[in-house]
């Protein structure tokens, strides 16, 4: 695994942009590195809408919050000093199974990532029972490559 | 008495006397206003509405005006209509909020894949003039589990040795059904032990009320694990033990004994019942105030939960 071959898992939260934050700042100083934005798209729950036009609003709003996350962090990983030319972004949509932290595995290793950064939420033992924990998932599934969770 | 319930009333003749007679209504969307003696014309059948059906949770009764106990008229059966009513609300668990939305797409797509299945509640979904989907159930002919558990006269040990084998049992076959949902992308998303009934024929369990939806989440089946894993401390401890109702001195008991989420209610039923096996414990345990771990799916927890039952078959 190459860790300079960076992978960001990122979704519009404020906890991605801190994980964001903090790969740019530690890797300004670092030449060669190649940084890779991944976004794993969940759409929402189509239950929970009274007609097919109101999901669809829905997933418009968010794809463009994620339109602006990817473009501010995009900005910040400039300003550090990543060139634009060693920078990426990628995609994925996934269901209900795998789960996302499944499939943030699953592009690390077809892309070779040796280093995967991810925001935390900070949930509560309550929380993480019912909802799950993408990063506690990752860290301990992880295979190959460092994982920096950023807080 | 309009003509045209009056017609459909001598056309069939119900087994029911009703004292009033109200509309025949073909558009649901207004559920408020259909009550006793009205009837709703959908799916090419006639329900004769007797009133509005009643969730009963400790002690208290709450009407659920969208739920209509009906007799359909062709045919003489009772029936729950459940008339479609979208909402978005904040569910509490413990101190944690959840925005949970009640769907009737899902409920009827469930029932699509359930059909025939008796470990669910049995019916159809069907669009009424206006679009409206309702859901025709079938009454589940039986009772609640945990009342039945409630009227058994017999002290925990005798109960516990005697009867509950045969619950596990039971409650494992009521697993393997969510499972199955789980296993088909879906989700019950409302997992109470006063959803759980006992038919009243064969003794087998059947999940009943599977319109509550979340958000997707990391975790999708946590919340159906939740409630079975609340279902399982009730079933091993013939009901519910809190501290308030308990020596935790003399017992030992701490909070790392009660369950993350109420935290006075006690899942380590080993230190109140010292005969619950070690590894059925271990099981309970995974939803304690101290757990570390967590069920995140039901094979899971069945593979915890199956050698249990050999066990207590074996002793």
């Amino acid at each position: 695994m190459d860790f300079k071959n960076i992978l960001i898992s990122v979704d519009a939260s404020d906890n991605a942009l801190r994980a964001v934050e903090y790969a740019a700042t530690i890797l300004s100083a670092t030449p060669g590195v190649r940084v890779t934005l991944l976004y794993i798209e969940r759409a929402p729950n189509r239950d929970r809408f009274d007609t097919e036009e109101a999901w669809l609003g829905q997933c418009k709003l968010d794809h463009q919050r994620v339109f602006d996350f990817l473009k501010t962090a995009r900005a910040r990983l400039l300003d550090a000093g990543i060139p634009d030319a060693a920078m990426f972004e990628r995609t994925v949509l996934c269901s209900a199974e795998p789960s996302v932290a499944q499939t943030i595995l699953d592009v690390q290793q077809e892309g070779g990532y040796g280093t995967l950064v991810v925001g935390r939420r900070g949930l509560t033992k309550g929380e993480e029972f019912l909802f799950g924990s993408v990063s506690s998932k990752l860290v301990h599934n992880a295979k190959n490559c460092a994982v920096w969770v950023v807080q | 008495m309009p003509e045209s319930v009056r017609a459909l009333l001598e056309r069939f003749r119900p087994p029911v006397s009703v004292r009033t007679y109200g509309t025949v209504f073909t558009d649901t969307t207004e559920f408020m206003n259909i009550g006793y003696g009205d009837v709703i014309a959908v799916g090419g059948r006639h329900y004769l509405v007797m009133g509005d059906e009643k969730e009963r949770r400790f002690g208290m009764e709450d009407p659920k005006f969208w739920v209509k106990r009906c007799v359909e008229l062709e045919s003489g059966l009772y029936r729950i209509l459940k008339l479609e009513f979208q909402e978005s609300f904040d569910q509490h668990i413990g101190a944690l909020t959840i925005t949970c939305h009640r769907s009737a797409v899902k409920e009827a797509r469930i029932l699509r894949l359930v059909a025939g299945d008796p470990s669910f509640m049995q019916g159809a979904g069907v669009k009424d003039e206006r679009g409206n989907l309702v859901r025709v159930l079938e009454r589940v002919a039986g009772r609640r589990l945990d009342l039945n558990i409630e009227d058994l006269h017999l002290d925990h040990r005798q109960y516990f040795h005697e009867v509950f084998p045969g619950i596990l049992e039971r409650f494992l076959a009521a697993c393997r059904a969510i499972s199955f949902l789980h296993g088909h992308g879906e989700t019950h998303g409302d997992i109470r032990r006063d959803h759980l009934y006992v038919d009243h024929k064969t003794g087998d369990y059947c999940w009943i009320d599977f319109d509550y939806g979340y958000d997707s989440v990391e975790n999708p089946f946590g919340l159906d694990l939740f409630g079975l894993g609340n279902i399982l401390c009730f079933i091993t401890g013939q009901g519910v033990h809190t501290i308030q109702d308990l020596d935790t001195g003399a017992l030992g008991l701490t909070e790392a004994d009660c369950a993350l989420f109420f935290r006075h209610r006690v899942v380590n039923l080993r230190k109140l019942f010292p005969y619950v096996p070690e590894d059925l414990n271990r099981v309970l345990m995974h939803y304690s105030a101290e757990s570390e771990v967590y069920y995140e799916s039901v094979p899971e927890l069945l593979a915890d939960l199956e050698p249990c039952l050999d066990h207590l078959r074996r002793a």
